[in-house]
């Protein structure tokens, strides 16, 4: 027989609603039969009650107080019984002194947001102008988390096998010229799927998408009028709610759903997603920004505050998340188990995580405890843990970031490296042997491995592959600040002339340095990180920093594909070559090799022998391995030369019993990758000026 | 909301006017449970519904994995368009054979 539980039957009414004590975890709404579990934490509060509203009513449907009897700790909870889940809407008052300069914000005039809601409505369609009459803006709803995974799970993909493309939601299919039904959406990247499995990539990293409020800030250019917003989404509004603007049901409310198709449907063509995470701060800024939940909630607990209950700013975004606080520091763990058994993601890459690293008054941890907790958690155990290394006060940790033999890291030193090589810098031939093999001058010495280095040369912040070859300078003016955003060190060169060009010779040019760049970034150790429509030659017409833009500068222009077919054929060759090549992908800085060369080897125009004086600009390095189950020699070869000029490059010799094929050169324009390896029995080649060139062993018939 | 049972060659239909969400979801539910016979496959007539809610499309699911136990088959008979795009999106679609009209049922079976 199965006896009712008497802990779910309502004890008392309150405002019309049965309800009961509840439970104080877990936080935020749970089902419970016959009825909704709800519950918030605030330290300094001094009373809570909960709002309920039907969907999108302006007034609410009930004012429930929680009495003081219902708190245990600092946690309110109560159990509502009879609400119609679909409809219903919640947020909380809270009671408590108004003394900003005592770090306390609390208005029970004003309706919060749970910091746990799952799903939010309020800005359901993409780009509505919302009704900023509404007292309560981003509304708690409560989801459905029953979807029907079939079996599916996190990849767990080996790190060193990963190439990650980076994408940003509605700029990766928003443009007709994409040809999907379902335009920069969620379901849009579904569509594209087939693309993204022939080009190779076996990682997405998706810009923010935890909801966000692309109104926020939001303004009009004053010059074209055009409407500028928070696009990239740098800026969260609820942690564990997916932004509904972005999913085609989000209307419907069913972004939940839509969200997990996606990540479902990437899993089954061996895709991983990776998240884009953004825990520095919160879309509640300084004190001239609105209270839409913690500030509300309990100000000086989740926000760093100074003595006199100023916001500390090392987001560069208006405030900085607490994250060091006990509190805090459970929200994000919470947060990110969420995702990653709720939504089966693979990996997150922490924006500005450096600041996670800071004590409450922003000092640097030696051991901080959110970054610790993190990498040893049991539910992220096998999560890729991903660092921008750095933050916007100055703390700048690349190959430092505390790692706990866990963390990954943006390296920025690759991109600056790999940049000034390439359009030809001085002084660049030392650091870029050490960026190709994986950055032991950054993470050998503290026992990290060389895929610990996510190399990249362009991403989402600066300019764009095809830019970075046809600008010097920055060109922001359509961002509305006069062209003083944006970063100025992009160590970029526009091959002659300065943006959109006829001269055919400067557009070949531009065309073999794009490949120049995929093909170093292809043959380097450490993971690879591909930006959305580099391998077809995507611009944002100079503009470095297209944060606030919401238009065909942003979007994908997908038409690119055919006129840039040689550009997007060789980086898909590449790809492949890199999954077919072992050397490319060694983890470890003490690998001994293969039996017949070094692990990593560097060589310039005559074998053995580099040219390491400031002025060399020919680099050529040989990664070898042996195969395990064939017992051949794995080997491949690449020789660059960013000199202005043709150069002749020796190749080393090779044991009788193998012989060269070439497989790529940049410096044949008319066939810069090759269908099938040719045979190469010269003893060396020329490679032509800026050009590169991509080298492999096969075993000699005998 | 309205509910039907109607019957088409060997078929069961079970005709829905109106929109299925979290408000009439428990009709459909307990007349699915108490007139759902138990050896003949189930159409589902669906022309008449301008919208179904996430509540609405959950029921679905349940009532597809009732026939599955039952050995039975569930068809959808005239899903709108914009239903169908939600249900594609969200990844429901896929667990249902849909038909455009009861004409076309024997196709299905």
């Amino acid at each position: 027989m199965e006896l009712e539980r008497i802990d779910n039957i309502p004890t008392e009414t309150i405002s019309g609603y049965r309800v009961r004590p509840g439970k104080p975890l877990p936080f935020g709404v749970s089902s419970v039969p016959g009825g909704l579990n709800f519950s918030v934490y605030t330290s300094a509060g001094t009373s809570c009650t909960l709002v309920l509203f039907s969907r999108s009513e302006m007034s609410p449907l009930a004012e429930i107080k929680i009495p003081d009897h219902y708190r245990i700790g600092d946690v309110y909870s109560i159990a509502v019984y009879d609400l119609d889940y679909e409809d219903i809407e919640y947020g909380f008052r809270i009671g408590g002194p108004f003394e900003p300069d005592k770090g306390n914000r609390f208005d029970p005039t004003n309706i919060l947001m749970d910091p746990y809601s799952r799903v939010i409505a309020g800005r359901d369609e993409w780009g509505v102008d919302p009704d900023w009459d509404r007292a309560y803006q981003y509304r708690s709803r409560v989801a459905f988390d029953d979807f029907d995974w079939q079996g599916d799970s996190p990849l767990e993909i080996d790190d060193a096998k990963l190439v990650i493309y980076e994408l940003h939601v509605r700029s990766f299919t928003k443009s007709d010229t994409s040809g999907v039904k379902f335009k920069g959406t969620y379901a849009g990247i579904v569509e594209k799927i087939p693309y993204l499995k022939a080009l190779g990539i076996n990682a997405v990293e998706l810009m923010p998408v935890f909801e966000f409020d692309e109104f926020e800030n939001s303004r009009t250019h004053p010059d074209t009028g055009e409407k500028l917003y928070n696009y990239w989404g740098y800026s969260t509004v609820a942690f564990f709610a997916p932004k509904a603007g972005f999913a085609s049901s989000g209307r419907f409310g069913m972004q939940v759903d839509e969200f997990k198709q996606l990540v479902k449907e990437l899993h089954k063509e061996g895709i991983e997603v990776i998240l884009d995470v953004v825990f520095n701060h919160t879309a509640e800024g300084n004190e001239r920004g609105p209270s839409i939940s913690f500030k509300g909630l309990d100000n000086k607990i989740y926000y760093m505050l100074t003595p006199e209950g100023y916001y500390f700013n090392f987001s560069g975004t208006g405030n900085t998340l607490n994250c060091n606080n006990p509190v805090v520091r459970n929200l994000v763990l919470d947060c990110l188990r969420y995702w990653a058994a709720e939504y089966h993601i693979d990996g997150f890459r922490f924006d500005l995580a450096s600041i996670l690293g800071r004590d409450p008054w922003g000092a640097p941890l030696s051991n901080p405890p959110l970054l610790e907790s993190l990498a040893f958690d049991p539910i992220l155990s096998s999560c890729k843990l991903i660092a921008e290394a750095w933050d916007a006060g100055g703390l700048y940790q690349v190959g430092t970031f505390p790692a706990y033999g866990r963390w990954s890291e943006w390296n920025g030193k690759y991109r600056d490296t790999a940049r000034r090589y390439l359009k030809g810098d001085n002084d660049q031939i030392g650091q870029m042997a050490q960026r190709v093999q994986g950055s032991p001058d950054l993470y050998q010495s503290n026992g990290r491995s060389p895929a610990t280095s996510i190399n990249f040369i362009t991403c989402h912040d600066g300019f764009t592959l095809a830019d970075l070859v046809s600008f010097n300078d920055k060109h922001n003016e359509a961002n509305g600040e006069n062209n003083s955003d944006g970063g100025n060190d992009n160590y970029s060169w526009n091959c002659g002339a300065e943006g959109w060009t006829e001269d055919l010779g400067i557009r070949a040019l531009r065309s073999k340095q794009s490949m120049n760049a995929i093909g170093m970034l292809m043959t380097s150790r450490g993971t690879p990180m591909l930006l959305m429509g580099d391998e077809f030659g995507r611009s944002q017409h100079g503009n470095n920093n297209a944060y606030c833009i919401d238009s065909e500068i942003s979007w994908v222009d997908w038409s690119l594909l055919e006129s840039n077919r040689s550009l997007y054929e060789f980086t898909q060759a590449l790809i492949r070559f890199r999954h077919q090549h072992e050397c490319l992908r060694i983890n470890h800085f003490d690998h001994h090799g293969s039996s017949h060369f070094p692990s990593c080897s560097f060589h310039g125009t005559t074998p053995w022998k580099v040219d390491w004086s400031p002025e060399s600009k020919q680099l050529s390095w040989l990664m070898s391995c042996d195969n395990i189950e064939t017992g051949l020699m794995d080997a491949v070869y690449v020789a660059t030369n960013m000199a202005h000029y043709a150069t002749w490059f020796e190749l080393p010799t090779l044991p009788n019993e193998y012989k060269w094929q070439l497989c790529f050169n940049t410096g044949d324009s008319d066939n810069p990758c090759q269908a099938l390896p040719v045979d190469f029995s010269d003893s060396g080649i020329l490679a032509g000026e800026r050009s590169l060139l991509i080298f492999t062993v096969s075993p000699r018939e005998t | 909301m309205e509910v039907k049972l109607e019957s088409f060659n060997n078929w069961q239909v079970i005709k829905v006017c109106g929109q299925i969400d979290s408000k009439t979801v428990g009709d459909l539910r307990d007349f699915i449970d108490s007139e759902l016979k138990e050896d003949q496959p189930v159409a589902l007539e669906l022309t008449e519904v301008p919208f179904m809610s996430s509540a609405g499309l959950r029921t679905l699911l349940t009532l597809q994995r009732k026939t599955v136990d039952m050995g039975v088959d569930l068809v959808l008979v005239g899903v709108s368009t914009e239903i169908a795009d939600t249900m594609k999106v969200t990844g429901f679609y896929q667990f249902f054979k849909v038909v455009e009209a009861l004409e076309n049922l024997h196709g299905a079976a």
